[in-house]
């Protein structure tokens, strides 16, 4: 009890005392951390871009223009029933008009060539959204063999290219995301373990003399360990209270590129607080601590 | 007390620290090292505190043989045996009263044994005028008498003085030859590394002569041979 308080009293008077050094390392550690954060939200955005794309690519099935309405049902019906289908939209006749006028509504001669058409020239449809985009191949072949007389038109064979491409991308884009991860992370590391070790040899000859006057190691180590969990969660604090900020000036931006899509930073963030910035600090202290002992085993020879 | 068996310590390939060093010291004792320079000596004392390991041999302290002692339990060594230095290797920050204290707070000593012990110390060695000066403001034999008190905070059975007065002007030197001398009569086994012919063949005590890393001469009441 003694000895762990002495401990806690022994790494405050070191971190005071060294005011400067602490607040370098605190510093680093902030950057490292900021790198780790700027990594998540570009994940995000980029799942995001992803997601919208495959998003985009529905299956649309074009029905004949007289097709009954319990007819379009009972395919609907069946199509649901496909596996891997997420689900089925149907736009009647006079719902595609509706949308279509409203595409166009600031086109005046589309409209007028509408009007003197004097009726409703588009046919019904049905808007299959597979459950997962992945998987796009096993979908297409059951909707291939479906033998409807309803159905006017199908073709997807543009749809498995774009598959196919956007599966190349995203997989390539997450390659890329790994190793740009790893090579900051890996540079964090390096600049955590280097200013640790600064801070410590500035400490070797006490240290030293720790060990000279019959200091367990353990005694030793525990205030630097001390000391690198409070910079951790100093800085872990920082990056918080200056990440959220950060997240408002964002905010607007990705909402302006993402139009229609759901893409919610702070939620994001938010929802996954304890899990990102609980990691942030066990790991910011799992390896200024191991630095620490690493530093101080170098340095405890008088 | 203290046994070397055969001791031998390679610094590299070539460098022979000690080679095939035997000595024995029995509780009580005041021996004089003495030896040209590079012949091994502080080596001896670096492998008496488990800060060297030696090549091949033994080291026994007190019937604990730590020719092969663990880092883990260096430091229970280093309570036993009290060491001092030709450098004092005081804590530049810390008052003498302080660096004194400062031993017995790194090894979880409760704080109102270390407000008890260590004024004690402190007055033993002569210094109880000058507690809260800072080493840079006292002279080099009251830095000395400081390293002297601070090695004393666990009682430990033996002290080791490699080389105490190697800074020190002649007057400081005996002061502080005195003050060991006074310390080993309370029963702490004294080893003490010198240069000093003067000192040496004044104190009438057993001399050991190193040489080439092995012992040359071992005199019961010795006088510095070269
Ligand atoms: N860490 C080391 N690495 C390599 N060689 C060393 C090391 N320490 C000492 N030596 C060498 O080992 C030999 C013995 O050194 P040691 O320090 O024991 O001598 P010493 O008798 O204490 O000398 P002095 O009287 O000058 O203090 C010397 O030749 C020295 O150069
Ligand atoms: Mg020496």
């Amino acid at each position: 009890m003694i000895s762990f308080l002495r401990i806690i009293r022994f790494s405050f008077q070191d971190i005071i005392r060294n005011i400067w050094l602490s607040l370098i390392t605190i510093s680093i550690l902030i950057l490292a951390l900021i790198s780790v954060n700027v990594l998540l939200v570009l994940n995000l955005v980029s799942e995001t871009t992803m997601g919208a794309i495959e998003d985009k690519i529905d299956i649309n099935l074009y029905l004949t223009q007289d097709a009954k309405e319990d007819e379009i049902l009972a395919l609907k019906a069946k199509i649901t029933n496909l596996p891997n289908v997420a689900s089925v939209g149907y736009i009647s006749r006079d719902e595609a008009l509706v949308s279509f006028r409203s595409k166009y509504k600031d086109n005046v001669e589309i409209l007028q060539a509408l009007r003197e058409l004097g009726k409703n020239p588009l046919s019904p449809s049905l808007t299959i959204k597979p459950e997962d985009a992945s998987n796009y191949k096993g979908l297409i072949a059951h909707l291939t063999n479906l033998d409807e007389d309803i159905v006017e038109y199908k073709n997807f064979d543009d749809h498995e290219a774009v598959l196919n491409k956007i599966d190349a991308i995203s997989k390539r884009v997450n390659k890329v995301g790994l190793y740009v991860s790893l090579v900051f992370i890996a540079i964090s590391i390096l600049m955590v373990f280097n200013s640790i070790r600064m801070a410590i040899y500035t400490h070797r000859y006490e240290i030293g003399i720790m060990r000279l006057v019959g200091a367990s190691r353990w005694f030793i180590r525990a205030p630097y360990l001390v000391s690198a969990v409070t910079y951790s969660l100093i800085g872990v604090l920082i990056v918080i209270v200056a990440f959220f900020p950060f997240l408002t000036l964002l905010h607007p931006y990705l909402q302006a590129f993402f139009v229609g899509y759901e893409i919610n930073i702070f939620t994001y963030f938010t929802e996954n607080f304890a899990i990102f910035f609980g990691l942030q600090f066990i790991g910011a202290a799992l390896i200024s601590g191991l630095a620490s002992l690493i530093a101080v085993a170098k340095y405890s020879r008088v | 007390m203290i046994k070397f068996i055969n001791a031998t310590k390679k610094y590299g390939r070539k460098v022979v620290a000690l080679d095939n060093l035997n000595l024995h010291i029995r509780p009580g004792e005041f021996v004089s090292v003495v030896g040209r320079s590079g012949t091994g000596k502080t080596t001896l004392v670096k492998a008496l505190i488990g800060e060297e390991c030696l090549d091949k041999g033994q080291v026994m302290v007190g019937g604990w043989d730590i020719t092969r002692v663990r880092q883990s339990e260096v430091h229970i060594l280093r309570k036993q045996i009290g060491v001092i230095f030709q450098d004092f290797k005081l804590l530049p920050n810390k008052t003498l009263y302080e660096n004194v204290a400062f031993a017995m707070e790194v090894c979880g000593k409760k704080s109102s044994k270390i407000r008890d012990i260590v004024p004690q110390l402190l007055k033993i060695v002569g210094l109880q005028n000058k507690v809260n000066r800072y080493p840079h403001e006292v002279s080099g034999g009251e830095k000395q008498r400081a390293g002297i008190a601070r090695s004393l905070v666990h009682q430990p059975k033996i002290l080791l003085a490699d080389e105490p007065t190697g800074n020190l002007d002649s007057i400081n030197a005996d002061e502080i030859i005195e003050l060991l001398l006074k310390i080993n009569k309370f029963g702490t086994t004294v080893v003490l590394v010198t240069h000093n012919r003067e000192i040496v063949n004044r104190l009438r005590k057993r001399v050991v002569t190193i040489e080439n890393g092995t012992v040359a001469h071992d005199q019961v009441v010795g006088k510095y041979v070269l």
